[in-house]
């Protein structure tokens, strides 16, 4: 029998190496494991039923632009106009969804950044307007960081942002972050 | 030059690819006269100094295809819209 498919780490020492300034972090950098992520597009006529079926069986609004919005362990994030992103911490089967569902699980990898010099430390990659003013939590944006397609949402104030991206880049973009949090106190660890 | 995208808000240049004239409308084939009228429309441009629709792409962004109306004399951006909802407004092409 054929064994099932399991999404790993697209991140390992040697192409993601660890780093850890001395002192307190300004910047923390790390990978969300074991997402269930997946592409969701609206069927042309049936938007109506995508939004009331999001809503019964994960009790959330999909909005409309690009924001996330989060209950529990799942969240839907503004992928374009009538699309979003997925994103679940448990096996959660998307597929269900009357709309065009496609599973990122192993396509996408999630970086985390956080800490009080993350936004600082995003800004230098990232042409995008971080500033609470503009972008807070729940805000949601697909732009590129260093030329690498990146698809960002703010998660809470510490500033937490996470970031996804297509799993071929993710070991560039994890040593651009790096490079970036050098002067920032970062701490950088992806698993073993 | 800076384009506010329907979806993502005011990005730079950086993000869009650009197509070109909006206002083009592909010709029937089987209608007569189409071999002359495929001519024009794959070849004939105006070149306007002024306003000009023109489709982009938000590639880097939500991937949304946009028609802008900028002009071509200072790029100045005036109009943005769905092309989508461009071509639904007028009847033909992708709904
Ligand atoms: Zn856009």
């Amino acid at each position: 029998m054929a064994e099932p498919l399991v999404a790993r780490s697209a991140l390992r020492p040697h192409v993601a190496p660890h780093a850890s300034a001395a002192g307190a972090h300004g910047v923390t950098l790390r990978e969300v494991e074991n997402l269930t992520l997946a592409s969701v597009a609206a069927l042309r006529g049936r938007e109506a039923e995508l939004v009331q079926a999001v809503r019964a069986a994960y009790g959330l609004d999909l909005p409309t632009g690009p924001a996330r919005v989060a209950s529990g362990k799942v969240a839907f994030v503004g992928a374009g106009p009538g699309k979003w992103l997925a994103v679940s911490s448990a096996p959660t089967e998307f597929s269900t969804l009357p709309a065009a569902v496609a599973d990122q699980s192993d396509g996408r990898t999630v970086l985390r950044v956080s800490g009080p010099k993350a936004r600082e430390t995003l800004a230098t990659l990232i042409q995008l307007d971080l500033h609470p003013r503009t972008f807070g939590p729940g805000d949601a944006a697909m732009t590129h960081a260093a030329s690498i397609a990146v698809h960002l949402w703010q998660v809470d104030d510490a500033p937490t942002y996470e970031i996804a991206t297509f799993r071929t880049f993710a070991a560039t973009l994890w040593r651009w972050i790096v490079e970036a949090g050098q002067a920032r106190g970062l701490d950088a660890r992806a698993e073993d | 030059m800076r384009i506010p995208c329907p979806y993502c808000g005011v990005r730079g240049l950086d993000e869009f690819a650009y197509l070109g004239d909006a206002t083009l409308i592909r010709p029937d084939p089987a209608a007569p006269g189409a071999e002359a009228a495929f001519h024009d429309y794959v070849y004939l441009r105006d070149n306007p100094a002024g306003l000009h629709r023109e489709l982009w792409q938000h590639a880097s962004g939500c991937q949304s295809w946009l028609v802008v109306t900028r002009d071509t004399r200072t790029h100045a951006i005036g109009r943005v819209e769905v092309a989508r909802d461009v071509a639904a407004a007028r009847g033909s092409g992708a709904e």
